[in-house]
């Protein structure tokens, strides 16, 4: 208890003045009907450093996402594992910092507020982890897990948290004899209530809900993701949507984002993406959904071999290595977001109108950019014993001379990355 | 401050004791009829069907905890056919993996114990009896060191999490070069890694060679189950054993492991028994459907059967209540309510009755006996008994 009441001193303490600042930098814009706007977001790990600990090569966990989100309606986020669907959640509530972009939360830019600033918008934004065994502390009943937040953000008044807890409770279908008991107690699809009330009792407007039922048993997530619609029609709620399962994402969300390597792929209306998958990616993840119904003759798209690491994503099109239409664009030229229809985005070259005309010449420019890396190759095979230092700066002293160099400025650039660019003229 | 109340799961000290006791002596008594020698015609049976691989019927198996005696599997029989796929589903803490378990005789033991009941495993070794009747092994009763010649060679399986049942240590080929050394001591050292990249390119990797050579972290969780049905290929099973295969994988790479269970199956012929919880699979992959609730076969029939005619309530609760991807429907899931039963102290009655929403006053009686439908339907409700079940029969 004592512990809990210096965390309060401590939040009494905070400025006040900071808070004044953010909500009038939020009035202006709280009539915006959009209550989330990510634009550019940019998360990358480091996970190689030079000598002097600066990173070297990332990680590009979630590399350029934009979406709005509407107040009252739910995004779903799908991908297979490793596409950066839970680092972009958290990365929204800022438990990551983020690396380029910005999360406007309500008209306040998220990503430049300090951290004693961003404590205010802390009971805004909850989040509902994956695991409900592993996200409760076991030594605490479910009422003080359920009221250390009221507490600390002094929701309601300090006599009142009892009965407030209880009544998030009874919302959440958790029956008010529980008050008094531990986690270990209950079952999977109990605790994951337990981790809605907590979420929930801090009043959000936007809660992000990292795969809340996939830990659980069948007939239990149809009980879960029952009580969260619900509570979305009765508070108002806004909800991201993380889950790899796509028959829950379809029947929760308005609106999908496909995100494949960190990268999104295509985003739309539930309805609309679900009618008409463009990306090849999308309809292979569709496709490969199974129905339960034995004489469903499914078309059934098997994608081949596995998701590149993400530490080292292809060239290109990330998902070019597995597309069924792959050209020779995508194998160097990354994507731009094309919009097909209202709201549906989508980042593939076949609906780039613009690429789709020229691709001759793209065809022709791969040529080149091939020839060009195989004769770095060998140059890099004849030079392999002298000395590096020498060799680097020669490198870069050829690369201010030349400028120009790459020939594609959009990803020649790019794809050279670290490699030395070596003066190819000399092999020709 | 807080006032202690008794909770249902509260066990008293002398409670606590008397359960402990009574364990013990449980425990020493199979243990010790596991351990006498026996004469090999004392666990070879008959079969019911010779078309059947493996019969299995009123298996219990039970495990003695400090709170009591778990009725895991509480007196299953079903049978698994040749060259068919058998799905079992239900949710967690029904019994499918411990069922699974008892085939392999790999239950936990001593606290997990086949206390009762038939496993039949259609041994090609055997021949027939004086009846005609073709004759099988009891695994329920076989000697854990013949049991060593048909686990890993007959009957194998293929476990959820591909990284935990890889060694991390050993590479790939050395694991997989220990079953066919097992099983075929005969054979020189080269033949066997020429065999098992053979197997290796049978499961659709795509450098054999360059994999043999992998430690199991270097793979991805797609390439090491690829890996895990490699090693169960590699005796050349009669039935594989695929405990929630695709669970631990994406979508995707689920799509690939299940067309290449199926490619498999009917390449070499053999039996797998499926376990998953998810019914999408299961309609995909099955010929024969086992539902389990609480440790008891509820329904069984063929994936038509089931699917188009689910009869007993939660076999049609459990596939209402996931969402289609293929309908638009936009109303309230339907949900059981409730959860499964404390498996300690089952009641008398049937097991779904509080949960149940088409629970009539018989539900309050004894457990409902199984009702066959049709020939190869049956369901263990007391909505389908006397009457109903007769006009059920004659569809």
């Amino acid at each position: 208890m004592a512990e809990k009441d210096n965390n309060n001193l401590s939040e009494e303490k905070y400025d006040p003045a900071a808070e004044g600042r953010a909500e009038a930098q939020g009035a202006a814009a709280e009539q915006d009907d959009d209550i989330l706007v990510v634009e550019h977001l940019k998360k990358y790990f480091p996970i190689q450093t030079n000598f002097f600990g600066k990173p070297t090569k990332y990680l590009r966990a979630v590399d350029d996402v934009s979406f709005r989100l509407k107040r009252g309606t739910t995004i779903g986020v799908v991908g297979e594992s490793g596409c950066g669907k839970t680092t972009l959640g958290r990365t929204i509530l800022k438990l990551y910092p983020s690396d380029g972009g910005t999360i406007r939360f309500n008209g306040v830019d998220l990503t430049s507020l300090k951290k004693s600033e961003m404590r205010k918008y802390r009971t805004d934004i909850q989040l509902i982890f994956q695991d409900p065994y592993s996200s409760l502390p076991p030594r605490m009943t479910v009422g003080s897990i359920i009221g250390e937040g009221v507490k600390v953000h002094k929701i309601v008044p300090r006599g009142e948290t009892y009965d407030y807890v209880q009544s998030v409770m009874k919302s959440c279908g958790l029956q008010p004899q529980y008050y008094d008991r531990y986690p270990h107690e209950f079952s999977g699809g109990q605790r994951q209530r337990i981790c809605i009330a907590r979420a929930l009792a801090v009043k959000p407007k936007l809660v992000i809900c990292d795969e809340p039922v996939s830990a659980l048993d069948v007939s239990i997530q149809a009980q879960i993701i029952n009580l969260l619609k619900e509570l979305q029609n009765t508070m108002g709620l806004t909800y991201v949507f993380i889950s790899h399962d796509l028959s829950v994402v379809k029947y929760i969300t308005d609106q999908i984002l496909v995100m494949y390597l960190g990268n999104v792929m295509e985003l739309g209306e539930t309805g609309e993406i679900f009618k008409n998958p463009l990306h090849p990616y999308t309809k292979a993840l569709f496709s490969a959904v199974p129905v339960p119904d034995p004489d469903a003759k499914m078309h059934r798209i098997i994608l081949e071999g596995d998701i590149p690491s993400p530490a080292n994503p292809p060239e290109g099109c990330k998902f070019h290595t597995r597309c069924s239409e792959c050209m020779d664009v995508c194998k160097f030229k990354q994507p731009e977001y094309v919009e097909v229809g209202k709201g549906h985005h989508v980042a593939c070259h076949l609906y780039n109108a613009e690429v789709m005309a020229h691709l001759d010449d793209y065809a022709e420019e791969y040529k080149r950019i091939l020839a060009e890396r195989r004769a770095k190759e060998e140059y890099a095979s004849r030079t392999k014993g002298r000395n590096k230092l020498f060799n680097g700066a020669f490198s870069s002293a050829a690369r201010r001379a030349e400028g120009s160099f790459s020939v594609y400025p959009d990803c020649g650039g790019e794809s050279d990355g670290g490699k030395e660019p070596e003066t190819p003229q000399k092999e020709d | 401050m807080k006032n202690k109340k008794k909770y249902s799961n509260y066990i008293s000290i002398s409670e606590s004791r008397k359960i402990i006791r009574y364990n013990i002596r449980q425990m020493k008594h199979y243990e010790k009829l596991k351990r006498r020698k026996l004469d090999k015609s004392e666990y070879t049976v008959a079969m019911r069907d010779e078309g059947n691989l493996i019969e299995i019927d009123g298996l219990k198996t039970c495990f003695f905890t400090d709170a009591g005696t778990v009725m895991s599997v509480n007196g299953v029989s079903f049978d698994i056919p040749k060259n068919k796929i058998v799905g079992v589903v239900g949710e967690s803490g029904c019994g499918k993996s411990v069922t699974s378990l008892s085939i392999m005789q790999l239950v936990q033991s001593p606290q997990g114990q086949i206390t009762e009941g038939q496993i039949r495993y259609n041994s090609e070794e055997l021949g027939y009896d004086e009846e005609g009747k073709k004759l099988a092994y009891d695994i329920s009763k076989m000697p854990t060191k013949d049991m060593y010649n048909i686990r890993g060679k007959d009957i194998t399986m293929i476990f959820q999490e591909p990284m935990t049942s890889l060694n991390p240590v050993f590479t790939i080929g050395y694991q997989l070069d220990e079953v066919t050394f097992l099983h075929r001591p005969s054979l020189p050292k080269a033949e066997v890694k020429e065999y098992s990249i053979e197997m290796l390119k049978k499961v659709g990797i795509s450098m054999p060679e360059h994999t043999y050579k992998c430690y199991p972290h270097e793979l991805s969780g797609g390439m090491r189950q690829r890996v895990m049905i490699a090693m169960a290929l590699a005796g050349d099973p009669k039935l594989i054993i695929a405990d929630e295969p695709t669970t631990a994988l994406d979508v995707t790479i689920q799509a690939q492991i299940l067309e290449l269970l199926r490619e498999l199956q009917k390449k070499q012929g053999c039996s797998i028994m499926l376990i998953t919880h998810d019914l999408g699979v299961i309609a995909e992959m099955a010929d024969v459907v086992v539902v389990m609730y609480a440790g008891k076969v509820i329904e069984k029939g063929t994936a038509q059967e089931i699917f188009h005619n689910p009869m007993h309530p939660y076999t049609i609760g459990l596939q209402k209540s996931k969402p289609l991807i293929t309908s638009d429907e936009n109303s309230p899931l339907y949900s059981i309510p409730g959860q499964v039963p404390n498996p300690i102290n089952l009641p008398n009655h049937c097991y779904f009755k509080n949960r149940c929403s088409r629970c009539t006053e018989k539900c309050g009686g004894e457990y409902p006996r199984e009702i066959k439908v049709s020939e190869t339907h049956s369901v263990s409700c007391w909505l389908y008994d006397n009457g109903e079940s007769a006009d059920g029969g004659e569809r």
